[in-house]
This record gives structure tokens, C-alpha cells and sequence, in this order.
């Protein structure tokens, strides 16, 4: 953990970093995402929903969920607290059943308070070292001439 | 996306030299003698190599022609910057549905505030 977060520049280029402001106070906003009976509410894309099989909000503790896709297929999730300080931080790994293991991530969430509303910023690090090694050096190597790689190359280099 | 197919995928772009050699198929087919000669491989060396990307389906090599080129298949990278999209999607729909619910929350409050 405090090796992954030590360096931010190192990891910026294996990272997803998505970021939104709510017009909401931050206590709000935290309890939004770390209460289970505010989080079943909008987890997940639109016509996803989500149900619970445990919910412990500790550190150490797990987070088990399905959420149900509006096609009818189910996700199989599994959430690791790692970090909780509240109302500013939340760090968990995040996973799915045993079948997709290598695709773990590794999430921070900071929660800070912008005048009364809040910025949210989540970065997600991948943790699979292969997509790591992946997003770092191929993209922009393999790139050349295939139109559809361009949009993500260009996501990449924002990350 | 099959998620054993796009760990394939992964493992095959964890190698520097395969994806050198991707990056050289990119431009155009290759045969295994151009694709040996910048890394003063051996045949066998490169040969190893393409097999692992051939399984990977990020590589074709033609039968017809006498020399066997190699050709870049894009799909499982197409399919690789689909589930990235994918991820960042989940987001930014769950961020929308987020802004709706705060929305929503504080509107309560407001209401049982009146009250008081």
C-alpha cells in the first residue's frame, strides 16, 4: 500500500483517474459511499442493481456484492477495505470472483471539500503487472495505424 | 470479452520483445527472418515468441505463401481498449446515478428541516 502510493508521478501512467464534483457537502457524499444502505443506490451503470452479501466497513473487512446487469447476467464483486478515514479517504481492492483474479484493482477514493460541495477523485491502479506493463509502454508502440487504438492512446496519456 | 482471453492478451504485451514485434507488424507483414534480424535473435528464439502471440490471437501467419508472414490481428487490442472504455463507463454512469441519489438525500433533509 504505502509502496503503491510513495511515488504519484511513478504511478500516474498505470492508472485510471476519473473525477467529479457533486453539489453536496462532503459528510453527505461519504456516507453516500461507505453506508451499504446509500451505496446499493447508484453503484454500478445505469440499469445495473446490486445485492449485498456482506458489508463489513472496517479496515480489513470485505465487501461482497453481485450486481445484476440490465441483460440479466450477474458480477460476482469483492471489495477490500484497506484505508477508511473518514471523510477524506477510502482505499480497497476490488476484484471479482476467483475467475477474473488477475484483473484486481487497487482503489483510492479522496473525498475534498471545494466550497461547500465535493470533489471526488478516484484512481484506480491495476495490479495485474502485465496490464501494467501493458498500459505503461505498448500502447503508444502498437498504436501505429490502427484507427480504433487511438482513442484509448489518447485516454492513456490522460491517465 | 472472455476474461481468460484478454489475461492471454495481457501476458503476451508483458514481454518487451513481442511487443517490438507487434510494433514492427504494425507497419505491415514480416516474415520471421525480418522479425529475427533487429534483435539478433535466432529463428527459434523468434519463433518462440510469435507462438506465444499467435495463441494470444494478436498475431495471423498465412499458410499460403511460401515464406509464412506474419500478420497483426488488432481484435484482442480492440478488445483490450473496450474494457478500458468499459471501466471508465462504469464510472461515469455510476457518478450520474450518484449525483441523481445526492440529490435526492439532501431534498429530504431539506424537507425534514422545515419541519423542525
Amino acid at each position: 500500500m504505502a509502496e503503491k502510493n510513495k511515488d504519484a508521478a511513478s504511478t500516474a501512467d498505470r492508472e485510471i483517474v476519473l473525477t467529479r464534483v457533486f453539489d453536496a457537502p462532503r459528510e453527505l457524499v461519504w456516507a453516500a459511499w461507505t453506508d451499504s444502505k446509500h451505496v446499493a443506490h447508484w453503484w454500478g451503470p445505469t440499469g445495473f442493481t446490486n445485492t449485498f452479501q456482506e458489508f463489513d466497513m472496517r479496515v480489513g473487512g470485505v465487501w461482497r456484492f453481485v450486481m445484476h446487469g440490465p441483460d440479466g447476467r450477474d458480477y460476482t464483486n469483492k471489495i477490500t477495505f484497506l484505508e477508511i478515514v473518514k471523510p477524506e479517504r477510502l482505499v480497497y481492492d476490488h476484484g471479482g470472483d476467483d475467475d477474473c483474479a488477475p484483473l484486481d484493482f487497487h482503489v483510492t477514493v479522496t473525498f475534498s471539500d471545494q466550497a461547500g460541495k465535493t470533489r471526488v477523485t478516484m484512481r484506480s491502479l491495476f495490479d495485474t503487472a502485465a496490464l501494467r506493463d501493458l498500459v505503461v509502454k505498448n500502447f503508444g508502440a502498437i498504436e501505429g495505424g490502427i484507427q480504433h487504438l487511438g482513442r484509448l492512446a489518447e485516454y492513456l496519456g490522460r491517465m | 470479452m472472455q476474461l481468460d482471453q484478454l489475461s492471454a492478451t495481457f501476458a503476451a504485451l508483458a514481454d518487451p520483445t513481442r511487443r517490438a514485434i507487434l510494433a514492427k507488424l504494425s507497419s505491415g507483414a514480416r516474415s520471421v527472418t525480418e522479425l529475427a534480424e533487429p534483435f539478433k535473435m535466432t529463428l527459434p528464439g523468434v519463433s518462440k515468441h510469435l507462438k506465444v502471440l499467435e495463441r494470444a490471437g494478436l498475431i495471423t501467419r498465412s499458410r499460403d505463401a511460401q515464406w509464412r508472414p506474419c500478420q497483426l490481428d488488432a481484435k484482442p487490442l480492440h478488445d483490450v481498449a473496450d474494457w478500458v472504455e468499459n471501466y471508465r463507463r462504469f464510472w461515469e454512469q455510476s457518478f450520474d446515478r450518484l449525483d441523481d441519489y445526492l440529490h435526492e438525500l439532501q431534498k429530504k433533509e431539506k424537507k425534514h428541516g422545515r419541519k423542525k
